[in-house]
């Protein structure tokens, strides 16, 4: 393995080539195989056979031209694509956690010689994973979900973000991406067909064929990306941060975390640092799975790292500290230029969980930034007081009735005095937040900011941390039955 | 074929010697921009210590001794004239800087203070981009080194008078005091 990164950028080059002739190959047998399929179910139609050379000639070049437009229209807008897929937002240099995520990402621009621009993206999601996206417009990104940002301190976030770096100089990211294309692609297109042909073919569609090949092909694709790659890049990792427990320590937490499944679909799994859904494959060792799978056991990943921190499993088990919040709402002296929509008083910029919200002194009320809420509800880690809990119950069970009876009776909310929203003062609408956390927020649509009443976010939070949900069901109905 | 053997000679060790050269010439830039990229940053650092020290003298009337050091190592520092010099005084003032991060952490009014936290922020994250540009100067010193010295290279870097670059580390009896470990950065 090369030492430094000045060299592993210059490998990239030749692994990107060794991609774009496998897609062309790939194409030709895709190629072969259909014509040789039909041929044997309309022989009429192939007067000459497919072992022609001319035929064979003819074929090749379609293969060179697809497979060089399929790269390109795979590698081009692959950053963008994937970063809308997720929802993926620049850092808030207000916030102190996403600050130190862009310190970090400066930070790796000197250490790898500032050879290739890698920006930062916040994903708002509670899971845990970072993944890294390269396309051949230039751009590349890591992108690191506010789940994993809470859970980590400095230190482990400084060895994920080299491990990323160490993907996309090393062309790692290049690969991942059109064989990510390569597959979502023919499978989101095979599916459908699949709806089509229900209704019109009833099963024969003559794309049908061809598109289950590809699938089939590209499936082979996982075979050039090695699972090694993972290995190689932890060793960047710490050649980087000097730091191979803090490398330990972050695949020890993802591995008793959520890492994202259903969140992160099928086609971008091997771009994470972590497959967001192991199969068997992943966890186990062996020519085959070293051949089909793309990440290695994490088990192993960890085993190795400590050893080359000479420390054993109990390490992991004390727990650096975390960025997650006190808990605590702190004033930052700064008046807020809104005004509280219940009870028309100044509102005041308060620091909480690492963010900035704006509070009302007088009715309590919470006006926060809708990107801000995922950022709050990531970092709480206090246990909620028992007040609030029992407050956070009984308003869910409370509100689970009152959406059943306004379901059984196909009526809306109506409100008496609907709010006006601080900022654009247009009215806001009244909701849950969600199905499963039925409590009820004023969310202003236009300007894109929530309203919580005296309690309301921390009773959010306590829902959340401790996994309160409604049941759909109706209580009475139940113990009836 | 005696003309080919001819041209062939004429042409192949001047081209060579003419490829040689340029790329001892691009390390040597390298290495120089590397070097400026070291600068840029001890210049930031040089910056944000006296912010801090007024930030923190109030609050830390028992550990005067530690910003007293981070004072000193600064305006060493800042004296120092001589490539070797710079080096050894700046890697000292890494280790007082390290020394009052360390110590921060054990105030809990200090680590509850918005300003302090953001300069404490600043300031790791300043550590952390002088130790990663003082790595990638020494990757890119070691590799100018290795081609002024291989055979053939070693032939062109003699006669355009080529010199290997210092390394950007401490001398053997620094290395020898107890906190010279560079790699317990702060976290």
């Amino acid at each position: 393995m090369p030492l430094t990164f000045i060299e592993i950028e210059k490998q990239k080059s030749w692994r990107i080539g060794v991609l774009l002739l496998a897609l062309i190959c790939l194409y030709f047998l895709a190629a072969i195989f259909l014509l040789l399929g039909l041929s044997v179910i309309f022989p009429f139609l192939f007067l000459y056979s497919v072992t022609n050379p001319l035929n064979l000639a003819a074929i090749f070049a379609f293969s060179l031209i697809a497979g060089g437009m399929h790269f390109w229209f795979a590698a081009s807008g692959a950053v963008q694509r994937v970063i809308r897929q997720l929802d993926a937002a620049p850092p808030d240099p207000e916030d102190s956690l996403h600050m130190q995520l862009i310190n970090i990402t400066k930070e790796l621009h000197i250490a790898t010689g500032n050879t290739r621009k890698m920006s930062c993206m916040v994903i708002p999601s509670l899971s845990m994973n970072a993944l890294a996206v390269d396309d051949l417009n230039g751009e590349a990104v890591i992108a690191v979900t506010e789940g994993l940002l809470s859970k980590l301190s400095r230190a482990q976030m400084e060895a994920v973000m080299a491990h990323e770096a160490y993907h996309i100089l090393s062309g790692d990211c290049m690969e991942t991406t059109v064989a990510a294309s390569f597959f979502g692609m023919y499978a989101s297109a095979l599916e459908k067909l699949r709806n089509i042909d229900e209704e019109k073919y009833r099963g024969y569609h003559p794309a049908f064929l061809l598109f289950w090949v590809l699938v089939r092909l590209s499936q082979m694709l996982n075979m050039l990306i090695s699972r090694e790659r993972e290995y190689r890049a932890d060793a960047a990792s710490i050649r980087m941060t000097r730091n191979p427990l803090a490398m330990a320590e972050v695949l020890y937490i993802l591995s008793r975390g959520w890492t994202g499944v259903g969140l992160i679909s099928s086609g971008i799994e091997m771009l994470c640092i972590v497959n967001p859904e192991p199969g068997e494959l992943d966890e186990s060792e062996g020519w085959w799975s070293n051949l089909m799978a793309t990440h290695p056991p994490i088990s192993k990943r960890i085993k190795t790292l400590l050893m080359i921190a000479h420390m054993n499993k109990s390490a992991l088990k004390v727990r650096p500290e975390v960025n997650t919040g006190t808990g605590d709402m702190s004033p930052t002296g700064e008046v807020s230029s809104f005004a509280c929509p219940s009870c028309k008083e100044s509102l005041f910029v308060m620091s909480y969980e690492k963010t900035t919200v704006h509070q009302c002194y007088s009715c309590g009320g919470i006006m926060v930034e809708n990107n801000k809420i995922p950022r709050i509800l990531a970092r709480r880690e206090v246990p909620c007081t028992d007040r609030i809990r029992s407050l956070a119950k009984a308003v869910l069970t409370d509100n689970q009735r009152n959406l059943t009876v306004r379901r059984l009776r196909s009526a809306s909310i109506k409100l008496s005095h609907p709010l006006k929203c601080p900022k654009c003062r247009n009215t806001m609408f009244r909701k849950f937040y969600s199905l499963a956390y039925l409590l009820e927020i004023d969310r202003c649509n236009v300007c894109g900011i929530t309203w919580f009443d005296k309690d309301e976010l921390e009773m959010l939070q306590c829902l959340i941390e401790n996994k309160i949900t409604a049941s759909i069901a109706l209580p009475g109905l139940e113990e009836e039955a | 074929m005696t003309w080919f053997l001819i041209a062939f000679i004429v042409v192949i060790p001047p081209a060579w010697a003419v490829l040689a050269y340029n790329r001892l010439i691009t390390l040597r830039v390298e290495v120089k921009n590397a070097w400026h990229q070291i600068d840029v940053q001890l210049k930031r650092r040089h910056d944000l210590i006296p912010n801090l020290v007024t930030v923190v003298k109030g609050y830390m009337d028992f550990e005067q001794e530690t910003l007293e050091k981070v004072v000193k190592a600064r305006t060493k520092a800042l004296s120092a004239s001589s490539f070797h010099e710079k080096a050894v005084s700046e890697i000292g003032l890494s280790q007082a800087v390290s020394g009052l991060l360390a110590v921060i952490e054990n105030y809990p009014t200090l680590k509850a203070n918005e300003n302090v936290l953001r300069l404490q922020e600043e300031l790791t994250t300043t550590e952390n981009r002088i130790a990663f540009a003082r790595q990638f100067y020494n990757d890119l010193v070691a590799n100018f080194r290795t081609k002024i010295e291989v055979f053939p290279d070693n032939i062109i870097a003699s006669v355009f008078h080529f010199r290997p670059a210092e390394y950007f580390s401490a001398d053997a009896e620094d290395r020898a005091l107890p906190k010279a470990d560079m790699s317990a950065r702060p976290k």
